[in-house]
């Protein structure tokens, strides 16, 4: 992409004019070589979605015909204040989720990134998480929050911070707070391996010319580690947002979308009417908006965090 | 890379798909066959009992998945939108006019004609497998809600246990009395985050209070209805008065029964299938069975249970309706089910040898007999989605107290929910 950004303009066309021409034999070994990821990125992406838009046009129940009905879905989504709720509902956990995943992630890259005797044990330590599935991990949490039989509530009742027991899937603030808890744990792991790759990817001399001139841990960090590290912050972040855009299994495991219908991701609203009110179609429509709504939101993180690096 | 090599690749993959296709294609269907059955884990011992029975004896196999009760309807409707639908299913009979009215299920009528028990069948079974006169199932198991009460707790806190509540006035004071017995235990209890539970044990409070949700032919919403609100109202008095464990609050059904058997409930609605459970597996819980009852007196109950349908893609229709003929037979319906303390689903083998034994089980039929179901096409999105506005209105009245708002929000979704299907 980077490449032919900066291409000038004629070779461009240049290219283009050159696909008339019977390919050669070199060009045909290089279509070869594509051809399996064009034939996985069509069987797996475009057909299914061209067939999404499909569906998003009829009422297409899960069992019984379906029926053409335009931009039906798309009316009822405009009016749907469920789905906005959850839109809204989904952005807010997402500005909640991502700070703390990210700002632990680079403390502890920059732990395990110092040359110490079983560093590596560490690593893994904290990488361990990433490597549960999610499913089993909510319920691992369900039990660890359960107000009887849960250990967070025998411990906050032994350190005297607790009387009585406290139903943290019980009300919104507490369930909400359980869940980024929950979450964080599960995936800190993951962005610090991401930011722990791109700070061992610095050259170590640029560092030590900085040490010459008597730069201090701070100073480094702040001039040479953060601005180089850019591009790794920027894939890590849009990661972790498509991530928390796309959360179901803990609010699916945890709360079941409760307490009063509060914690209900878009991705939830998707589940729930594709497959509990077996209306697909419109789960299909919500779908593209979401997906749609995710390409722009990337694309805005990538371009404020994607420039060009300058040494 | 060689030309040939890869040609020799290409065919080499190319015969082994070819080689997958031959052997997935049908064999001839001469010898016994298997007949996947489903059903929903809740019925499990019976199912399994029953599945094992029938193998026992019969050339057929009956081969059971159990599927959890709250993922049941998303994976049939899944499995048949797949084009893989067991050949035979026992389903909840609230869905079975949803199902038939999707063509997914076998019209049946002539066949079940045929059973020379027919008309003593479950009424509400067979009412709600009609759709547009046809009949798409025929009973397989049933449910009727109670009120289920400890004993022994009655007998501590100085109530006559064999005097259960017959009003909610009497259920509220024995529920006092009970909850002063220690700080661990509450007089009753209920799954405040499960909403098909509610329906089957707070729909009954409403019915036999002479109120109700939905009108005659289940075409409005009637949830302002004033017994709705009483009934929500009595419910919060006691929530609010600690009467119930705060686990109410969370609990999605995981601990419908669970909470009971820790011996620290007074009171709760359940069904028939806790009468059997309790017996077997918590002898030391002494409890009884009365019935559902209305604010001033009255009684009523939710008639549930699941019915036995062959889907329209079954690979085995005849054998399957063998099976369910003989689930229904005399000797399966006394020998299988009441024996093992289930309700039968025939109302002349009601009254047998077994249940003359346990008085609760005769409670129990007789609650069946007058129980009540909802008819409606979208009774999934009304009543049992976890999501949907039956729950959120009980637990925003119950937990938060606001009452006429969680009422009027639920009477605008019912009402548009229920157009849906209407128009």
């Amino acid at each position: 992409m980077e490449t032919l950004r900066n291409r000038p303009a004629e070779t461009a066309v240049k290219m283009r004019n050159r696909a008339w021409r019977l390919p050669s034999r070199r060009q045909l070994a290089g279509l070869f070589f594509v051809l399996p990821a064009v034939t996985f990125t069509l069987l797996f992406f475009i057909i299914p979605l061209l067939m999404t838009i499909w569906m998003s046009l009829h009422d297409w129940p899960l069992i019984g015909t379906p029926s053409f009905i335009g931009s039906g879905n798309y009316d009822t989504l405009a009016a749907d204040r469920q789905f906005w709720t959850s839109l809204g509902f989904t952005i807010r956990y997402t500005l909640l989720v991502t700070p703390p995943i990210f700002i632990l992630a680079f403390v502890l890259a920059l732990l395990v990134n110092l040359p110490l005797r079983g560093v590596g044990l560490f690593r893994t330590a904290y990488f361990i998480p990433v490597v549960i599935g999610l499913g089993a991990s909510s319920l691992l949490w369900v039990w660890l929050l359960n107000d009887r039989v849960g250990p967070f509530n025998t411990i906050l009742r032994q350190l005297n911070l607790l009387q009585g027991s406290l139903v943290w899937l019980g009300s919104f603030d507490t369930a909400l707070f359980a869940i980024i808890v929950s979450v964080v744990w599960k995936t800190v792991g993951f962005t610090m391996v991401l930011l722990l790759t791109g700070m061992q990817a610095i050259p170590q001399e640029i560092y030590q010319a900085a040490m010459v001139d008597g730069a201090s841990y701070l100073g480094r960090l702040r001039h040479i580690t953060l601005p180089l590290l850019r591009p790794t912050i920027a894939l890590a972040l849009v990661l972790s947002v498509i991530g928390s855009f796309l959360a179901f299994d803990q609010f699916y495991i945890m709360t079941r979308g409760g307490p009063r219908n509060q914690t209900i991701t878009v991705v939830y609203w998707i589940f729930n009417n594709s497959f509990t009110y077996f209306k697909m179609g419109y789960g299909a429509a919500l779908s593209l908006v979401l997906m749609g709504f995710l390409v722009i939101l990337s694309m805005l993180q990538l371009r404020l965090l994607h420039r060009e690096i300058s040494y | 890379m060689k030309r040939l090599s890869r040609h020799a690749r290409i065919i080499a993959v190319l015969a082994i798909l070819l080689a997958t296709l031959a052997l997935s294609l049908p064999s001839s269907a001469q010898e016994p066959v298997t007949i996947a059955f489903w059903s929903r884990d809740s019925a499990a011992a019976l199912v399994q009992s029953l599945a094992d029975a029938w193998n026992a004896t019969h050339d057929n196999q009956i081969e059971v998945t159990l599927i959890p009760a709250a993922e049941y309807i998303t994976k049939l409707g899944t499995a048949i939108a797949a084009g893989e639908p067991p050949d035979l299913l026992a389903i909840d009979l609230i869905y079975v006019p949803q199902f038939a009215a999707a063509g997914q299920l076998t019209e049946i009528s002539e066949l079940a004609a045929g059973l020379p028990f027919f008309d003593t069948l479950s009424p509400s079974h067979i009412r709600l497998a009609t759709y547009e006169d046809g009949l798409y199932a025929l009973p397989f198991n049933a449910e009727a809600s109670v009120l289920l009460y400890n004993k022994d707790l009655f007998r501590q806190a100085g109530l006559d246990p064999e005097q259960p509540p017959t009003n909610w006035q009497e259920i509220y004071d024995a529920a006092v009395a009970i909850s002063a017995l220690g700080e661990d235990i509450d007089g009753f209890y209920f799954s405040g985050a499960c909403a098909g539970c509610n329906a089957f044990t707070f729909l009954p409070l409403i019915w036999a209070s002479g109120g109700d949700v939905l009108n005659e032919d289940a075409t409005e919403a009637t949830l302002t209805d004033p017994m709705v609100k009483a009934a929500l109202e009595f419910y919060r008095q006691m929530w609010t008065e600690g009467l119930m464990p705060e686990t109410a609050l969370v609990d999605a059904g995981a601990e419908f029964l669970s909470a009971f058997f820790s011996g620290k409930i007074g009171m709760m609605g359940s069904g028939a299938f806790s009468i059997s459970t309790l017996k077997n597996e918590h002898p030391e819980i002494d409890f009884g069975i009365t019935f559902l009852p209305g604010k001033e007196g009255g009684v009523s109950s939710f008639a549930g249970g699941d019915s036995i349908g062959i889907p329209a893609g079954s690979k085995y229709p005849e054998e399957a309706f063998e099976f369910i003929e003989w689930v229904l037979s005399d000797e399966v319906q006394l020998e299988m089910f009441a024996r093992t303390a289930s309700l039968p689903v025939r109302t002349d083998l009601a009254e047998n040898k077994y249940f003359e034994e346990d008085p609760r089980l005769i409670t129990n039929a007789q609650a069946m007999a007058l129980g009540r179901t909802p008819y409606s096409l979208v009774y999934n999105q009304l009543f049992n989605d976890s999501n949907g506005p039956w729950l959120a209105m009980i637990q925003q009245a119950v937990f938060d107290g606001q009452i006429d708002e969680a009422i009027a929000n639920a009477q605008q979704q019912f009402t548009e929910i229920m157009a849906q299907v209407q128009d």
